[in-house]
């Protein structure tokens, strides 16, 4: 081989080779990671990806989710045309159509279940990623449709919402300064690596480990103390945390007499929840508790790590999140250096991203109260009142029921059915509606649902602005063509915004006040497919307009930029403005929740309760399924069901698998690998044992959202934290059965099975 | 030039991003249902009494200086890189008949489905050009590293310092 084969074979970039290496960023998981992509391309077609080492979050590393972009990129499955459904809703059957016919009937259908039902009747949606969202939410109010929901409604936001109802505000950990590091659950080691280096590295100065987990993760690994404790029991744990803290006179006397409001309440009903009896409902030894608590109330500063969803996929969740986040204030850990400290967020969310953007403003052109209550509104008022979506949890009960108003039309984009508990439940309201029009990247199980499906293209295709924690920020280009003819989301949202005659780029509302709008940019091209680039332009530049930056200035780095005279990171906040709570001060009794009182479920204090299915809960459903499901709980070559089909990182778990521990798996006679039949009381699957000290005692884990093993369908739709609306997901139960591999597919009555 | 792969066991966390790397490095054909890929990342479970300690390794072609399998190959198949002193395989002359594998002590060789053995090459041609591995490129916790075993161990030697200080 010669020098030069020699380079190509190798992928090296360079002239001589033809191999361009093109700035772009990872979007296929987006719990704020977003990894910087160096995408190697040759003849217009990426032949090997990277992380970019100008990124400051990710810093040239990836995971095996982003290492595999260039299979999840060009996969058969990718949609390619637009279509429409031919045969009965899930055969899967379709016929390609043109861009104009496609947009044309999906707005055609929506104006017209407008007109015979209110624009409520629509109902939009968002799965990932979410640089989408704030234009799909500005769609739906635009259009008259309260009915703007996200995946958002199982992620992350009970854990927002938790927390703002103590502080009024989210406050991550301040990693770098902390000396004590007390992790509530989760393992970013897997599901966020840009920050498993600043953890490892944290380690290695000596920072301590708490770690909070069922499961002997990776981090659980790093820590010096693991409290291993049963699935849903947190709350019972962080307030016996509170418990010995206040009894032994380690809490913050100044801040809690200055500061908060509820202490007394809360330490009368803390006085309840002794270690020992925390250890009767956690698990967790008595002296392990203690020394929990004292370690991080004397480490001065001691910080938490919260995470998106452990914490908070229980039926009580929120209440669970919000006694864990009071022992940061109790102990005198809140915005300071080293503890947990609230920083604004910027474009998308994301904290400390250290610049003011008008992104409300342009999702929420109209006010909620301009329109009719949204999905979830009367089930969930702790939510509606917190959060500006509806909680699709609802959308079940309120498809089936027509209760408060018929919801008859769905525009999804990348909406995935399995992540709903009851999976098939969600199908059967899915198929209820009149119209659905389903934007995607690939042909899924979800998508045959649709009657128009719009081909989506990926992060490498289009253009996007994004934020990271270290004030960076990049507006990429297009680092290949898109496929087929797919578009991006926006262009599709533009697209459609035009096409229903909507004053959609009238950022500064002229024309409500009679004056004469902006002329609109954008259009279709020939073959009717939206082409809105100049408009996105537009639109972020009016969202940023606030920061000094433009469009233009950031095209001129194509890895990124620092943000410009970031907003600095200031400590002690509160003594100048308060609380962004009603009270203007740290809420141990939440004056939203006491509001709700009346409701089940609802209360002022963080009230422990057992998870809704439990052991100790329903024990005569413990009797006949006596382990501790989780669904959902991360691999690190998956996210959600994006990764299955990609051959690379299916290969590095080809089935579906429970987590089972080896003496569970020797309880039921099964070693690794084995075909097990995995049930609960509303149905069973098939999976593969992997046997495993990760799982504890007593409790399975199961990945969610397979095909051909959907765990959530074991799952009841109605199986939801009252405050929040997050299903149980970590914490219900189950039974495990060996089966036998030669049994027929068809279910035999057990005793014959056997 | 140096040639030597070392890991930080502490650091590993056995999240794939280095398998995943040099299948796209590499163009690896993965979908046969036995491990084909050249770097392999395992979960083991140790247990010392009741504690039970789960830790995670990455393994790929070690490079040995004294390379058995180049030793073992009767085709000359095997060689070491001049420039890079990785131990490479020339597919053409792989006759296929497995004495590597029997030779290495790790267990590195795989053979694709034309039956030749194919394994990690130390990604020379990016050494050559500057870049480091694809698969330490990616490592998220910087646990895998490459270069001079010298330098290597020297980092690891400045840690187990820091450690005894730590411990006074």
């Amino acid at each position: 081989m010669d020098k030069l084969q020699r380079m190509i074979k190798g992928k090296i970039p360079g002239e001589a080779t033809g191999i361009e290496v093109r700035k772009s960023i990872c979007t296929i998981c987006d719990p704020q990671t977003q990894c910087g992509l160096d995408c190697y391309v040759k003849d217009g077609r990426i032949i090997k990806v990277e992380g970019s080492r100008e990124n400051p979050h990710s810093e040239g590393t990836l995971c095996a989710k982003g290492a595999a972009q260039r299979q999840w990129v060009y996969h058969e499955d990718r949609l390619r045309t637009p279509l429409r459904r031919v045969g009965p809703r899930g055969s899967g059957e379709f016929v390609p159509i043109s861009w104009s016919e496609a947009l044309d009937t999906v707005v055609e259908n929506l104006n017209r279940l407008k007109a015979e039902s209110g624009p409520e009747s629509v109902i939009f949606y968002c799965g990932y990623p979410k640089q989408m969202r704030p234009f799909v939410q500005r769609l739906a109010f635009l259009f008259g449709s309260p009915n703007y929901c996200t995946e958002s409604s199982t992620c992350f936001t009970a854990m927002a919402m938790a927390w703002r109802l103590v502080y009024g505000q989210m406050a991550g950990p301040d990693l770098a300064h902390t000396k004590l590091l007390l992790v509530w659950t989760g393992n970013p080691l897997w599901s966020g690596t840009p920050n498993a280096r600043r953890l490892m590295d944290a380690k290695e100065r000596g920072v301590k480990f708490v770690v909070v987990d069922p499961r002997k993760s990776p981090i659980a690994g790093l820590a010096d103390l693991h409290l291993q404790l049963r699935p849903g029991t947190d709350g019972a744990l962080a307030l016996a945390m509170a418990n010995v803290i206040i009894k032994e006179g380690l809490y913050d006397r100044g801040f809690v007499a200055e500061w908060t409001r509820g202490f007394d309440e809360y330490r009368i009903y803390v006085a309840g929840f002794s270690p020992e009896r925390a250890e009767e409902i956690t698990g967790v030894p008595v002296e392990l508790i203690r020394q929990a608590a004292v370690m991080y109330a004397t480490a001065k500063p001691a910080a938490m790590m919260p995470s998106s969803t452990p914490l908070v996929h229980h039926t009580n969740g929120v209440q669970n999140q919000r006694a864990a986040a009071m022992l940061v204030g109790l102990t005198g850990n809140f915005d300071v250096p080293g503890g947990n400290v609230p920083q604004a967020l910027a474009w998308l969310e994301v904290p400390g991203g250290g610049f003011p953007a008008r992104d409300h403003a342009f999702k929420m052109p109209r006010q909620w109260s301009e329109m009719p209550p949204r999905v979830g509104a009367e089930r969930f008022p702790v939510w509606t009142e917190m959060i500006d979506q509806g909680q699709a949890m609802d959308l079940v009960r309120h498809i089936t029921t027509g209760d408060p108003y018929p919801l008859r039309g769905f525009v999804g984009f990348g909406l995935n059915y399995r992540m709903f508990p009851g999976s098939p439940r969600f199908l059967e309201a899915l198929d209820k509606l009149d119209f659905i029009c389903l934007v995607d990247l690939f042909a899924t199980d979800t998508t045959k649902y649709a009657d128009i499906v719009l081909p989506a293209c990926s992060s490498v295709e289009r253009s996007e602005v994004r934020a990271y924690p270290q004030k960076h920020i990049i507006a990429t280009e297009p680092v290949i063509a898109p496929l087929g003819q797919s578009r991006s989301d926006t262009d599709i949202i533009f697209g459609l915004a035009q096409k229903l005659g909507l004053p959609y780029q009238d950022y500064d509302g002229v024309s409500s006040n009679g004056g004469t709008p902006p002329p609109e940019l954008g259009g279709f091209l020939p073959d009717g497919s939206p082409e809105f680039s100049a408009a996105f332009e537009a639109a972020m530049d009016w969202i940023l307009e606030p920061s000094g930056m433009t469009m233009a200035e950031l095209k001129k780095h194509p890895a990124g930029m620092p943000v410009p005279n970031p907003i600095p990171v200031s400590y002690r906040k509160y003594e100048k403005n308060g609380f962004p709570t009603p009270s203007g001060k740290m809420e141990f009794v939440s004056s939203i929740t006491e509001k709700y009182t009346d409701r089940e479920g609802i209360d002022g204090l963080p009230v422990y309760r057992e998870p809704r299915l439990s052991p100790v809960s329903t024990p005569e459903t413990a009797a006949r399924y006596p382990l501790v499901l989780g669904t959902g709980t991360r691999l690190p070559m998956f996210i959600h069901s994006r990764m299955f089909r990609v051959p690379w990182t299916r290969s590095l778990r080809r089935e579906a698998m429970v987590d089972l521990n080896p003496a569970d798996a020797a309880k039921y006679g099964v070693v690794q690998g084995d075909l097990v039949e995995l049930s609960t009381p509303e149905g069973s699957i098939r999976v593969r044992a992997n046997v495993t000290h990760l799982a504890a005692p007593g409790v399975a884990h199961m990945y969610h959202d397979y095909p051909e093993a959907d765990v959530n369908s074991l799952l009841s739709p109605d199986y939801l934290d009252p405050i929040s609306g997050f299903p149980g997901f970590k914490a219900s139960l189950c039974a495990v059965r060996k089966v036998s591999e030669a049994a027929p597919d068809f279910d035999l009555p057990q005793e014959v099975a056997r | 030039m140096s040639h030597a792969f070392y890991l930080d066991l502490d650091r590993c966390t056995g999240c794939f991003a280095c398998a995943v790397a040099c299948m796209d490095q590499n163009d690896l054909e993965v979908s046969r249902p036995e491990p084909t890929a050249w770097r392999q990342v395992f979960a083991i479970e140790a247990t010392t009494g009741s504690e039970v300690r789960i830790r995670y390794v990455s393994l790929a072609c070690m490079h040995c200086e004294d390379a058995p399998c180049l030793m073992a190959c009767p085709s000359g198949a095997i060689a070491r890189d001049a420039a890079t002193r990785a131990v490479t395989v020339n597919a053409d002359l792989c006759i296929g008949c497995h004495s590597c594998s029997i030779a290495c002590p790790f267990g590195v060789p795989r053979f694709g489905k034309d039956g030749r053995m194919q394994k990690c090459d130390l990604c020379s041609a990016r050494l050559e050009a500057g870049l480091e591995p694809a698969c330490v490129r990616a490592c998220p916790t910087r646990a895998l590293k490459q270069g001079d075993p010298n330098l290597l161990t020297l980092e690891a030697e400045k840690k187990a310092a820091a450690r005894l200080v730590a411990g006074t």
